[in-house]
């Protein structure tokens, strides 16, 4: 009789001590997904940073740019409009952004996989035109992702520089260099 | 006679040339240049760190096009399009975005003004000043101080912007 009580009371026991280290562990591994799934996004000051040294590229050779900068989904963080520059260049840096972000790659890069008649290595037809109708993306130079650990953090977006849409791309990437020290 | 009417079209052709560049630098002289929206963005950012908040904001020129847009590091997601209309409703109605709350309450006449697409009553817009003359606005979204701490914060971008395009006029 006293080795069933000892018995049942080890039992009770153990099944205390091991729910408790299930839920212990269990509150570890939910902090740690919570923590890994936070802080890759580009912040305020890093947009600004990307945002000066764009625009600082692209005045040499007095060129006045509509900057935008996407966060990790896309959505903006922050954009600024040149002076004197049309309305709908706001839009027109934006989406170049969001394309460069949701692609990870610069738009340039993007247009040529995404052409009509764009083949792979082996000279087969890839056919992703299709993503040129999504919405958001532009099929224009000058977009450029912002990558952190192999994941794109955010984009930047560049229009209306006077080299055109290659010196739009130039200066998107002399922005995503200006925060190089902190992309590793 | 013939030679006569073709001398007055020239003289006026002439001064037709010599008004239309100077109407067209009054008309550019008149938006927001990145530099005043980069000194509202600054002080809204001081108003923000004194604040301990971290608000979304919006800059707009007198036709209600986007001269800046800033989202907050831990923004919600409709900050940003909330600062947006908050700056759209100051530089419409030429009035702060809370006064113009108060002034289209339900009830009254006005409330049908709330139906504006765009507009949303609520404070956090402040029409940027340079004398009686509203000449754009900012729009904040996302401080501690809910709609006047929002009002607050825009304030202090507007006038900041407003300085600077006085400063500008003072040097012309």
């Amino acid at each position: 009789m006293q080795k069933l009580i000892t018995g049942l009371a080890v039992g009770v026991v153990a099944i205390f001590v091991g729910s408790a280290g299930f839920a212990l562990v269990q509150q570890m591994t939910k902090q740690f997904t919570l923590q890994s799934l936070g802080g890759n996004d580009i912040s305020v000051e890093q947009a600004l940073l990307v945002a000066q040294g764009a625009v600082d590229a692209c005045k040499k050779d007095n060129s006045v740019i509509t900057v935008a900068v996407v966060d990790h989904v896309g959505g903006v963080r922050f954009i600024v409009r040149g002076d004197g520059a049309s309305p709908e260049m706001v839009d027109n840096a934006r989406r170049k952004a969001y394309t460069a972000r949701t692609f990870r790659q610069a738009t340039s890069a993007w247009m040529e996989r995404t052409a009509m008649d764009a083949k792979d290595e082996k000279g087969k037809l890839i056919d992703l035109y299709g993503q040129r109708l999504l919405e958001n993306t532009i099929a224009q130079k000058g977009g450029m992702p912002i990558i952190w650990h192999n994941d794109a953090i955010g984009g930047v977006g560049v229009a209306g520089s006077k080299g055109g849409e290659e010196a739009d791309e130039a200066c998107a990437k002399a922005g995503v260099d200006a925060i190089a020290d902190q992309l590793f | 006679m013939s030679h006569m009417s073709l001398m007055l079209k020239a003289a006026a052709a002439a001064v037709v040339l010599m008004i239309a560049p100077q109407v067209a630098q009054a008309q550019s002289s008149s938006g927001i240049t990145s530099e005043q929206a980069m000194a509202a963005l600054r002080a809204v950012q001081a108003y923000a760190k004194n604040d301990g908040s971290d608000p979304s904001l919006a800059v707009i020129d007198r036709d209600g096009n986007t001269v800046l847009l800033l989202a907050g590091n831990n923004a919600a997601p409709h900050n940003l399009g909330l600062a947006q209309r908050k700056a759209f409703t100051a530089n419409q109605f030429k009035m702060k975005s809370i006064e113009w709350r108060d002034r289209t309450k339900p009830g009254t006449p006005q409330a049908s003004e709330r139906e504006t697409p765009n507009a949303i009553p609520l404070g956090g817009g402040v029409p940027i000043m340079v004398g009686n003359e509203v000449i754009g606005a900012v729009g904040v979204s996302g401080t501690k101080g809910g709609q006047e701490g929002d009002t607050a914060g825009a304030q202090a971008g507007a006038d900041a912007a407003a300085a600077l395009v006085k400063r500008l006029q003072a040097q012309n």
